[in-house]
């Protein structure tokens, strides 16, 4: 834009020059293309300012001059114009499809969603739920609610487990980690699902009575190792007989791997610190020999003494109980 | 009263529909709240000013209200009459030829479009100039200003688009 008269284009269009210098302009816009293009543009623009439709109806337009003179006389009342637009149709159907969605996203879809996870949280107790997740239950048979222990147990055979070795880092790729897998565990690898304080009908345990087991699996324990004291060797110099306190610490040692990682889950350190002590003794004696050595026996007796476990298997059964009660 | 209200009648059906026009410009392409402002302004005129005003004035006070209600509703609630308005515009069924409706919607977003890159102060002064056909004198009334800041608005305003066609126009040849 290098010609000085494109202002004047402006005015010119618009009709606010004089005669004298609108003649003048026009000679000049003969010989300036620039000034004719400006022109051209300008015109352009005002044609399409010109034809902007206009957006109203007609129906509209005579509401509109009711209202205002109804108004005026007193006869009718238009709505405040803040809150005009709640009461426009497509407004009140955007909304009302609004309220729905709100009411679906709150009540409904938290259901559903939560459908298929429903017999896992059963099975979890709530007590930790970061690991079972992905635990697939088939929701189609849901395990008895509220009374796990009453749960009437599997009649299985009990197939001897004799001399098999109990490793625990060796059986891992059989033993799945998670917590509510692992009373199934416990009943695959014992081959014993008759007892009811490790598994229920479907043979999952319900951490929700973790406390319950726990102090009833501590007493356990204790009679177990008290039993395990009293065991007397022969004149031989061999001991009697320790396949009852093997069978029971097989039993025993997976339920203990059990409720210690579901103690630690629930971040009760003085459970979990107690199972933690008591599961090598456990070990120990499930993977004694059939007719073990005197001192095999004697330094796994050594080491419930010096870990002084019986007193405090007691102690923490007792204490559980009491809070149970 | 019945005269008054005749009077009244046709200068609402004169310039209602201009008026309504000329805030959905301002407003940028908001319809609902145009039709609304515009509904404010003349029912403004009905109750405070009809009477006093001389005769030939009520045009100029409306596009002056208009104006300063629009600029009010711009600062006040920009964000929830847009929402709304973009609902009514989204949910309102369309009546005519789609075609035709989307060949209007093109032209007025294409005007909307051009219009938002100006200043408050110029879009007005072109508006009254281009669509009301208002002289600058007249402008110059409505706006309450002068008549040489008229002049410079709306040639501003001009060159401002024009400088946007033209930059336009160098995008689109650089592209092609």
């Amino acid at each position: 834009m290098n010609c000085d008269c494109t202002e004047n284009i402006s005015l010119l269009i618009d009709g606010e020059l004089d005669a004298v210098e609108t003649r003048a302009l026009e000679r000049h816009l003969v010989n300036c293309l620039e000034c004719q293009e400006a022109r051209a543009d300008f015109l352009s623009l005002r044609s399409q300012l010109t034809d902007f439709p206009v957006s109203f109806q007609p129906v509209a337009q005579r509401e509109a001059l009711a209202r205002i003179l109804g108004k005026e006389q007193g006869e009718r009342r238009p709505r405040p114009r803040g809150w005009r637009w709640a009461f426009n149709p497509p407004v009140a159907a955007f909304a009302s499809l609004l309220i729905l969605a709100v009411v679906f996203a709150l009540l409904v879809y938290p259901r559903l969603k939560s459908k298929p996870e429903t017999s896992v949280e059963v099975a979890s107790g709530g007590g930790d739920n970061r690991s079972n997740r992905r635990t697939s239950v088939p929701t189609s048979s849901p395990a008895p609610q509220g009374t796990p222990k009453k749960a009437t147990p599997k009649k299985s055979p009990a197939p001897a487990t004799g001399e098999k070795k109990i490793q625990i880092k060796k059986s891992t790729p059989i033993f799945d980690p998670q917590p509510d897998n692992i009373a199934k565990n416990v009943a695959t690898e014992t081959g014993d699902t008759s007892d009811p304080d490790i598994s229920n009908s479907n043979g999952r345990v319900r951490s929700a009575d973790a406390e319950t087991m726990t102090a009833i699996h501590l007493q356990k324990a204790e009679l177990l190792l008290r039993s395990f004291r009293n065991v007397r060797t022969n004149k031989s110099g061999s001991v009697a007989d320790v396949s009852y306190e093997k069978k029971s610490a097989q039993q025993l040692v997976f339920q203990n791997m059990m409720l210690r990682r579901e103690a630690d889950a629930a971040g009760d350190a003085q459970v979990s610190s107690l199972l933690e002590s008591l599961e090598p003794i456990l070990l120990d004696i499930a993977n004694l020999p059939a007719k073990p050595r005197r001192d095999d026996v004697r330094v796994i007796k050594d080491r419930v003494e010096r870990k002084n476990i019986v007193p405090l298997l007691q102690v923490n059964s007792n204490a559980l109980a009491r809070a149970l009660d | 009263m019945a005269s008054h209200d005749e009077e009244f009648t046709m200068l609402f059906q004169e310039f209602y529909p201009s008026l309504c026009r000329f805030l959905e410009c301002l407003l940028g392409g908001r319809v609902e709240l145009a039709q609304d402002l515009a509904q404010e302004s003349f029912l403004q005129l009905h109750r405070t000013a009809w009477e006093t005003l001389p005769h030939g004035e009520a045009r100029f006070w409306l596009y002056r209200v208009a104006r300063n209600f629009a600029i009010n509703e711009f600062r006040k609630s920009h964000t929830r009459y847009k929402l709304f308005d973009r609902v009514v515009e989204v949910m309102t069924p369309r009546m005519r030829n789609p075609e035709q409706e989307y060949e209007t919607q093109e032209r007025k977003e294409l005007v909307l479009n051009m219009l938002s890159t100006l200043p408050e102060d110029q879009k007005v002064a072109l508006l009254l100039r281009e669509q009301e056909q208002l002289s600058y004198k007249d402008i110059s009334q409505v706006l309450n200003v002068s008549e040489s800041k008229v002049k410079v608005d709306i040639f501003r305003a001009r060159a401002a688009i024009r400088e946007g066609w033209t930059k336009k126009e160098k995008r689109l040849g650089a592209a092609n």
